[in-house]
């Protein structure tokens, strides 16, 4: 089928990347292939990774959710006010994860019921969970958590492995299941594909929509927690920005932005060469505009280079 | 008839804002003393020049079904560099500045525009990608410096505060004059010329114009550079409200301008909406958070979680009234249909 | 008898404490590849920061690298944490931070410590000390505030007056610093006649803090001050006084750039405004981190150094601050009319 070949065409291009960039740095850099580095490059950018794997869901299914950032700094800064003002940190995790809940709830009701297109609200959405972010933490930086969150947070407990890490592992191994080998999963493409037509074979759209945009609030909460763990203080701009670096990480791992098409397959390896040509750059002291702006150039190209093979086909097709 | 009744929606839609604005400065006056007068007009009327001009440019790309991420950092290159060539050179006359802006501003547009039209990529990758690519640009080219108000010619710095004329207190600026006129000029561009019409045709329906015998390519591309070059003239506006400039300016602005366009009601899936509704709703957006601002009971710290509150609400009555009034006016063609049969 | 041994054993006492309290001289062309860190790049006190910082590498001739990395200003706190963790991977000898993180760097910071990297912090700490050795302060953040009470005082006059103050962003710990205490001076009875009105932030953004400023004027209609202790915001404000005309009635001031604000103080939007030289912050940072890098002093209170031109430092106790260390630099420059222009150059 055509979408196979257009994967694998993106994908492929994709690994022949990655490879150049892990040979490029080994050479570049001592210090890149060491555990010590790997672990290091992941555990930098992990919140940001872990959003991704529901972010490919999202956009697979022709939507968009652009206030997990923003979630992420509410639960965090909610996580931090809640143990401020004494509650027990169980209670605080759970009421910070029902608070995603709430938001992802929250932006399916407008986006299902209200029918308002996913852009416009989780746009709204991004200014208003930071704003919440905001009142609660105002000024200040809150640094009350106990010694063995921050413990989870920074130290490994698995082998070299953090906890974020193998919690990344876990949802990864959720993510390529319920997408490759579930109903759902397939649901999550039909919709993308065409929603009236999904409809009318009976997949119960606003259902699985709502489903999405819960857990990518869910999602959020969670990556807002272990950034807590990681960085062991929240403040009101945690998290600024980060939606445009997910975004970037799907779509370059070849998830179409009409929806439809795309793998997590393909989503790992874009995540893999983000991780890698950053951490390479900076190693090499190249500096942060300078990487975002390579960054921008790989995202651009490799949306070029499935086009350019199939203008190159039809050339030669209409040359023969 | 039928061209009549496609024009309905949007100047609905139109009123729909007008009556949200008004609302909003209803409820503000009753919470805020001392605050409806000449000076609040003064204040929004210049902060919304800015915007409303940017968000004119993304209607264009809108329209089109695409979007246009990179307009933030077109904005900041285009202020810098337009700065730092009238910082070397104080002489130069007032009306090349501004070509400059708009020529750098539309080459940049153009950019994306060609990606976008010629090489088939998704316009939210591409702008993704520029908006890193310009930025980097930016502070490349600057090399840290400041563009510093000191060097800066006489006539830029008083830009802001010259009117084109007064009663008693209310001014009408001459960048907000400018604003009007690119709001007059582009609503005609959009509403009276086949250009305009074709811009709808495209978002609405791409195939359909590609087999109606459109452009798709070219057209595509001249709303990038339409886009590309209001961003510039924003620039160049940008530069005059602020003087400094240095390599965080702009930061943010694609987000508000893609905020202001749909809360003006421009369909973010193209082929509808309109320039005057892209205004209101820069209009719209701009008063709420000028008047969060100065809500004494406020504290700072809410102002935004209730900005986005606000957004989102606008949005949806304007959409549940949209909704109301497509049904009334579906039932109204239908009765209508026999009439003109009879004829 | 007695007394000659009295005096000759004081002599000898003498002689011994004059040996320790030695004042440590930077040995030249020992290697340290070290790092300088601002908030985010692109700003241009960061860049003479990096004058300075360059100017000490050279006069002390250290064969290793002095490298000035910074994050995007879109991502400084997670770009700072990146670089202070990729620094350590590296291997890098020391690193010198302009802290933009608050308490989130501290982790990493810590990480860094315990693999023998030397952290020192300049311009704005890390709050709670950890991780970091030593913090290189531009001025007394305590004296801070009572320079802009000071300021505030002299620009309302003895007559009295309301005044606000414009930050730059709520996250950030220097500024709220200096905030905190300008409020604390504020209680001293010789303030009394002036009165802050409100705290207000403009992200160091120009468009926020201009309608901030706006803002202000309009929510406080006898405003006469706004203090902006932000290089961004002073700008910002005192442009918006010009454009709506106010100068004569709302005064800006605060911390300032001479070069940004040399217009502003000659036609009197500004009239006072306070700042520090980073080059020589940039310098002074550079040579401490070099000699505990080198290992020439250990970095705790009570040693003393040479930093080449700029003479003698001694390591004390923050008072500012609960926890941590600190070298003072040196005194505020108060810019008016009479000193701005040639500061400008």
């Amino acid at each position: 089928m055509n979408v196979w070949k257009h994967l694998r065409s993106w994908e492929g291009f994709l690994g022949l990347v990655l490879l150049l960039t892990i040979a490029i740095n080994a050479f570049n850099s001592d210090a890149f292939l060491s555990i010590d580095n790997q672990i290091n490059l992941f555990s930098l950018s992990i919140e940001k990774v872990i959003i991704a794997l529901i972010m490919a869901f999202i956009i697979i299914n022709a939507e968009i959710d652009l206030s997990v950032a923003s979630m992420m700094g509410l639960s965090a800064c909610a996580l931090g006010w809640l143990v401020d003002s004494g509650v027990g940190m169980p209670m605080a995790l759970a009421l910070c994860l029902i608070i995603g809940m709430a938001g992802g709830l929250f932006n399916g009701f407008w986006i299902t019921f209200m029918k308002l297109p996913s852009l416009v609200v989780t746009l709204a959405m991004l200014i208003g969970f930071r704003g919440l972010a905001r009142v609660l933490v105002e000024d200040r930086s809150i640094r009350v958590f106990p010694k063995w969150f921050e413990d989870l947070g920074q130290h490994p407990i698995l082998g070299p492995f953090p906890l974020a890490v193998l919690i990344f592992f876990l949802l990864l191994l959720v993510a390529v299941g319920v997408l490759r080998f579930t109903g759902f999963g397939r649901y999550v493409y039909v919709i993308g594909i065409n929603q009236d037509m999904a409809r009318y074979s009976g997949i119960h759209v606003t259902r699985v929509k709502l489903i999405l945009f819960t857990a990518s609030g869910i999602i959020s909460a969670l990556a807002g927690i272990l950034f807590a763990a990681r960085l062991g203080s929240v403040r009101g701009d945690m998290g600024l920005g980060f939606e445009l670096d997910i975004i970037t990480m799907v779509l370059l791992g070849g998830v179409s932005i009409f929806g439809g098409s795309g793998s997590i397959f393909g989503v790992i390896l874009s995540i893999l060469i983000v991780l890698y040509l950053r951490n390479g750059m900076s190693l090499s002291n190249i500096t942060g505009h300078l990487q975002t702006g390579v960054i921008g150039m790989l995202l651009i190209f490799s949306a070029m280079v499935p086009n350019l093979k199939s203008y190159w086909e039809s050339l030669q097709a209409r040359s023969s | 008839m039928n061209a009549l009744q496609g024009l309905r929606p949007e100047k609905l839609r139109e009123l729909v804002l007008l009556l949200l604005i008004v609302a909003v400065l209803v409820f503000f006056s009753s919470m805020i003393e001392n605050y409806l007068n000449a000076r609040l007009f003064n204040r929004v009327s210049a902060s919304v020049a800015l915007m409303a001009v940017l968000a004119i440019g993304q209607t264009m790309v809108v329209l089109t079904r695409n979007i246009d991420l990179s307009v933030g950092s077109i904005v900041g290159f285009t202020a810098y560099f337009v700065g730092q060539q009238l910082s070397q050179n104080n002489e130069m006359h007032p009306v090349l500045a501004i070509v400059m802006a708009v020529g750098v501003g539309a080459l940049m547009g153009g950019i994306n525009g060609v990606l976008v039209a010629y090489c088939r990529i998704p316009s939210i990758i591409v702008t993704l990608g520029t908006m890193a690519l310009y930025r980097t640009l930016l502070v490349e080219y600057s090399d840290a410096q400041t563009v510093l108000t000191v060097n800066l010619p006489r006539w830029l710095l008083n830009l802001p505060s010259l009117n084109v004329f007064s009663i008693d207190r209310l001014h009408l600026r001459v960048m907000v004059l400018g604003m009007i006129a690119v709001v007059v000029l582009f609503q005609i561009l959009l509403r009276y010329t086949s250009f305009g019409r074709k811009l709808y045709a495209i978002g609405s329906n791409p195939e359909a114009a590609r087999m109606a015998g459109f452009a798709n390519q070219r057209i595509v591309l001249s709303a990038f550079l339409l886009c590309g070059a209001l961003a510039g003239l924003t620039g160049f506006m940008f530069l005059a409200r602020f003087g400094n400039i240095t390599v965080v300016a702009g930061i943010g602005f694609e987000l508000k301008s893609v905020a202001a366009v749909v809360v003006g009601g421009v369909n973010i899936f193209g082929g509808s909406g309109s320039v005057v509704g892209a205004f209101l709703g820069a209009a719209l957006i701009d008063l709420l958070e000028n008047s969060l601002i100065r809500w004494l009971q406020i504290s700072e710290f809410w102002r935004d979680a209730l900005l986005g509150l606000l957004i989102l609400t606008s949005v949806a009555t304007d959409s549940v009234i949209m909704k109301r009034f497509q049904g009334y006016w579906a039932r109204k063609q239908a009765q209508a249909v026999p009439e003109t049969q009879e004829r | 008898m007695t007394k000659k041994f009295l005096a000759m054993a004081a002599a000898a006492l003498l002689a011994s404490s004059g040996l320790v309290m030695a004042h440590t001289i930077a040995k030249k062309g020992m290697k340290a590849d070290l790092v300088l860190m601002p908030k985010f790049l692109g700003i241009l006190v960061f860049d003479q920061a990096n004058q300075g910082a360059q100017e000490a590498h050279r006069e002390l001739q250290n064969p290793g690298k002095l490298e000035f990395l910074g994050p995007t200003p879109e991502n400084s706190v997670a770009g700072q944490i990146e670089i202070l963790t990729t620094a350590t991977t590296q291997g890098q000898d020391g690193i010198m931070i302009s802290n933009n993180a608050g308490d989130q760097i501290a982790p990493a910071a810590k990480a860094a410590r315990s693999k023998g990297m030397t952290v020192v912090t300049w311009d704005s700490p890390i709050p709670s000390a950890e991780g970091e050795q030593l913090f290189i302060a531009q001025v007394d953040f305590n004296e801070t505030g009572t320079v802009m009470a000071d300021m505030a005082l002299n620009i309302i006059g003895a007559g009295g007056g309301e005044f606000a103050v414009l930050s730059a962003s709520p996250d950030a710990a220097n500024q709220n610093a200096w905030i905190a205490a300008m409020k604390e001076a504020l209680k001293n009875p010789k303030y009394s006649a002036i009165k802050l009105v409100d705290v207000v932030y403009g992200d160091d953004q120009s468009e926020k803090s201009y309608n901030q400023a706006l803002a202000l004027v309009d929510k406080y209609p006898n405003l006469q001050l706004i203090m902006a202790p932000t290089t961004v915001g002073i700008a910002a404000a005192a442009k918006a006084m010009q454009d709506e005309g106010l100068c004569d009635k709302v005064k800006t001031s605060g911390l300032g750039l001479p070069a940004e604000m040399v217009s502003y103080t000659m036609n009197g939007c500004a009239p006072e405004f306070a700042l520090w030289s980073f080059v020589d912050l940039g310098y002074l940072s550079y040579y401490a981190t070099y000699l505990i890098a080198t290992g020439q002093i250990e970095g705790i209170a009570g040693e003393t150094f040479k930093a080449g031109r700029m003479g003698y430092y001694t390591i004390e106790k923050d008072p500012t601050r609960a926890e941590g260390l600190r070298v003072l630099m040196g005194p505020f420059t108060v810019y008016d009319q009479s000193n701005v222009e040639a500061a400008s150059k």
